[in-house]
Formats: structure tokens, C-alpha cells, sequence
């Protein structure tokens, strides 16, 4: 899928920092014309969204993380053995509580790495080192994460 | 307007790129090793999974390299059959995930493999998710336990699949090299009922089929080696010839094969004089020379 801004005919670039809201499973992915800084979101629906995550792709191109062997399946298993759930690498030099880890896992693999993003360029703004639980609340408050 | 075709690539995504590269590691993995096959049966409880396991434990028996794929993802059984403990602990590094190692050193890739406790149930996180996005989750699962597991190099993969046939055109897109599928039968009349229906398909699928296995073709006593029927149903070496495909085994049932499969050992390594155990050899021999350059 493209899109296509049409006062400048330019291709909209994905961006990175998306949106991703942990319980409806309905996601909203920005674009931005690299011409004229005009942004829209394509908002998807929970089948939308899961066909999507069970292909094995990540929105925003493939980041480490899906990079990792078996990606798919150990993170959408219910119940898998602890070493193919810990097995996703983690990145960034920032700390990430046990809780906050807990959460980010929780976000459907193929936007993590977007979510990711937006929490950790939150904090770099702000000076913060640790990120928690409480940190990840005032993201989703201030972005719509 | 600038149209589909002008705009190169997606936007940022990549995602024919993404899906470019998962094909790259997939034929990475597959390129070291030697045959595939498939063991099939559109009827479940033929004893698919402990011929595939005694097929396995043949081939090595002769020296050959051997890997099995459990693609029976909702009811994998090839730990349990190879006797390989669910405590161990998974060995994963970037390159990917090392299989089990069963008896006679025979590789084990198995749902049962990444679960935490022999009972646990295959359920995805998504509890609500709909029967369509469940198979898809299936069809991305099965591409991982292939691309995903640290085969090396290896003579045969053998492919455990699920009952039914619906499986087998995700295998196909996956392996296209796959040598052919065995089909495992018993004699009773409703099983060759249902293999027939999943013969009819490979044939049209174009899925070449290496050959039909009878299994539980008798009873062996194990004390007299007396024989006995087990099931009346017609002769299936009928079926094979109506169907035009190979006849290539009529395996006697042997309680033993049982005991052996319940305790984690394999029939075929401690019994291949059996009568049983020679029936399984004749059968490997016969695939093997179905098979170019083997």
C-alpha cells in the first residue's frame, strides 16, 4: 500500500513513530509528505491489524527485533518456554523496568519497534534514563500511544 | 497524478523486501538439505506419526542424516515419540533455533519443542482471533519452524503433517523442491475413503506421491509371530492401482510399536527383524528408489 500526496505529487514516507493503542488491536500508522509536511494516518481494524502481525512483517521497515529468530511465534504464543519469549533482542542503552519490558511486549511485534521508538525519543527528550511504567502512561497520554 | 507504478517502494515499510528476505533464509536453511519428503494422510489416526518417527529411525539406522519437521502444530507428537524431554532448555542465538535431538540423533523440530510443560495447549495470545487469522498465524508458525531452526546439513527432512490435506499447499509453497509426499492408510474402508480424497488432490495439486503405506495392515502376535487380521476393508494395493500411484509397503501392527512409542524409544532400532521391522525397511527402500541420487 502507498500513498500519495496529491497537491505535490510526492510519495508519503511512513513514519516511525506510531500509534498504538494496547487493547482495541486497531492501530494508526502516520505518513508525512517529505514536501510539504502534510500528515495522515491510515487507521486499521482488528482483522486489518492482525492479518497484518501473523505475516511476519513490520510496519516502518524490519527492525532487530523482528529480526530475531522465530519472532512471530514466540511472541504470539500464549504460552511459550522463557527463552524463546526472552529471545527478541532488546536495543537502546536506556533502562527498561521490568514492568515497562512486560508492556512493551505486549504490542504486536510488527509495530513494536515503532512503539518503541516514540517511548524511547520521549525520553531521550526529556532526559529520562529509566523507562517505566509510569513514563509509558505519560507517552500514550501525550502522543496517543 | 503519479500513479501506483511511478512510486517506488512503500513509503518506508519495505514490506516486499521484508517478505523477499524471509523467502532468503527459508532457502538458506532448505539448501543443505539433501530430500524432502512429506508423510500425509487425509485420515487421522492411521499411525502417521509413529510411521514417520520409524521411517526417521530407519533412514538413520543406515547412516543417513535425519531431521523431522512436526507440522502437526495442534497436536505434535514427535518429541513425545523420539523421547525427548520438554525440561530442556532451547537453544537460541541469532542464527536461529537448535532443534531437539531424539533418539539416534534423529533432529526435532516440534510445537511441543517450544512449549513450557508437556500438556500445554498451541493457543495464540490473539483469544479473540478468527479461524482465518488463526490459519494465517498457522502458515507464518510453519514457515519459522523451517526457516527458523538450525537444521545444519541434513540427507532427509521428514515432514510429520496434520491430518487432512488442507496442509499440504502451504508445504508445497514453502518446499517447492519437496521430492513427494507418502500416504499412510489403514485398511478399513473409511480411511481409504478419505486418502483417496487426499491423493486426488496431490495429483491435482501436482504434488508428486512417492507411494501408499498400509499401515496396520495385520496383527503380528509377538510371542508366535502369528498373523491376524485387524481390520476388514478392502485390499488396499486396489487403491494404489486405481489411483496410479506406487504401492510401497503393507506394515503389520506390532503391539509393540506402541510400548516403544509410549516410553520414547523407537520399534524400528530395537525390532528391525521384527516382521514389522522389515516391513518398515522394504517401505524405506522403496522410497528411496523413488527418489534420484540416493
Amino acid at each position: 500500500m502507498k500513498f500519495l500526496c496529491i497537491p505535490c505529487d510526492e510519495q508519503m514516507q511512513t513514519q516511525t513513530d506510531g500509534i498504538m493503542p494496547a487493547e482495541s488491536k486497531n492501530i494508526s500508522l502516520k505518513f508525512k509528505c517529505p514536501k510539504c509536511d502534510h500528515s495522515i494516518a491510515m487507521l486499521t481494524n482488528k482483522f486489518e491489524t492482525e492479518f497484518v502481525s501473523k505475516i511476519g512483517v513490520e510496519m516502518g521497515g524490519k527492525s532487530e527485533v523482528g529480526s530475531g529468530p522465530m519472532s512471530v511465534v514466540g511472541t504470539q504464543l500464549a504460552e511459550g518456554k522463557e527463552e524463546l519469549k526472552n529471545a527478541a533482542p532488546t536495543e537502546s542503552d536506556l533502562e527498561w523496568t521490568d514492568e515497562a519490558k512486560a508492556r512493551i511486549q505486549k504490542v504486536p511485534f510488527f509495530v513494536r519497534n515503532m512503539a518503541k521508538k516514540t517511548v524511547i525519543n520521549y525520553a531521550l527528550e526529556k532526559g529520562i534514563t529509566t523507562i517505566d511504567a509510569k513514563l509509558m502512561d505519560e507517552v500514550r497520554e501525550k502522543v496517543g500511544m | 497524478m503519479k500513479t501506483y507504478e511511478d512510486l517506488a517502494g512503500d513509503g518506508g515499510s519495505n514490506i516486499v523486501d521484508q517478505v523477499v528476505s524471509q523467502r532468503e533464509k527459508l532457502r538458506g536453511r532448505l539448501d543443505k538439505i539433501k530430500h524432502k519428503i512429506s508423510i500425509m494422510s487425509g485420515k487421522g489416526g492411521v499411525g502417521k506419526s509413529s510411521m514417520t518417527a520409524n521411517i526417521a529411525g530407519c533412514l538413520a539406522d543406515r547412516g543417513f542424516k535425519v531431521g523431522i519437521l512436526d507440522a502437526d502444530l495442534n497436536g505434535p507428537s514427535m518429541c513425545q515419540l523420539l523421547g525427548i524431554d520438554n525440561k530442556e532448555k532451547l537453544n537460541i542465538d541469532k542464527e536461529g533455533v537448535d532443534p531437539s535431538i531424539g533418539a539416534l540423533d534423529i533432529k526435532v523440530m516440534s510445537m511441543d519443542s517450544l512449549l513450557p510443560s508437556p500438556d500445554s495447549p498451541v493457543m495464540w495470545t490473539d483469544d479473540g482471533a478468527s479461524a482465518v487469522w488463526v490459519s494465517t498465524m498457522e502458515c507464518t508458525a510453519l514457515r519459522e519452524l523451517l526457516a527458523d531452526t538450525n537444521w545444519g546439513e541434513l540427507d532427509y527432512l521428514l515432514i510429520d503433517m496434520p491430518p487432512g490435506s488442507d496442509r499440504i499447499d502451504n508445504i508445497r509453497d514453502l518446499i517447492p523442491e519437496l521430492e513427494g509426499v507418502v500416504e499412510v492408510t489403514i485398511p478399513s474402508a473409511l480411511s481409504q475413503h478419505i486418502v483417496s480424497k487426499s491423493i486426488t488432490k496431490n495429483n491435482n495439486l501436482g504434488v508428486k506421491i512417492i507411494g501408499l503405506i498400509e499401515n496396520m495392515a495385520s496383527y503380528i502376535c509377538p510371542h508366535c509371530d502369528e498373523e491376524g487380521a485387524l481390520f476388514e476393508g478392502d485390499d488396499v494395493k486396489e487403491l494404489s492401482e486405481k489411483k496410479e500411484i506406487p504401492f510401497i509397503g503393507r506394515i503389520p501392527f506390532d503391539p509393540r510399536i506402541s510400548k516403544k512409542s509410549q516410553s520414547g524409544k523407537l520399534f524400528f532400532n530395537d525390532f528391525k527383524d521384527s516382521i514389522t521391522g522389515k516391513a518398515i525397511s522394504q517401505a524405506v527402500d522403496n522410497i528411496l528408489k523413488s527418489i534420484p541420487n540416493t
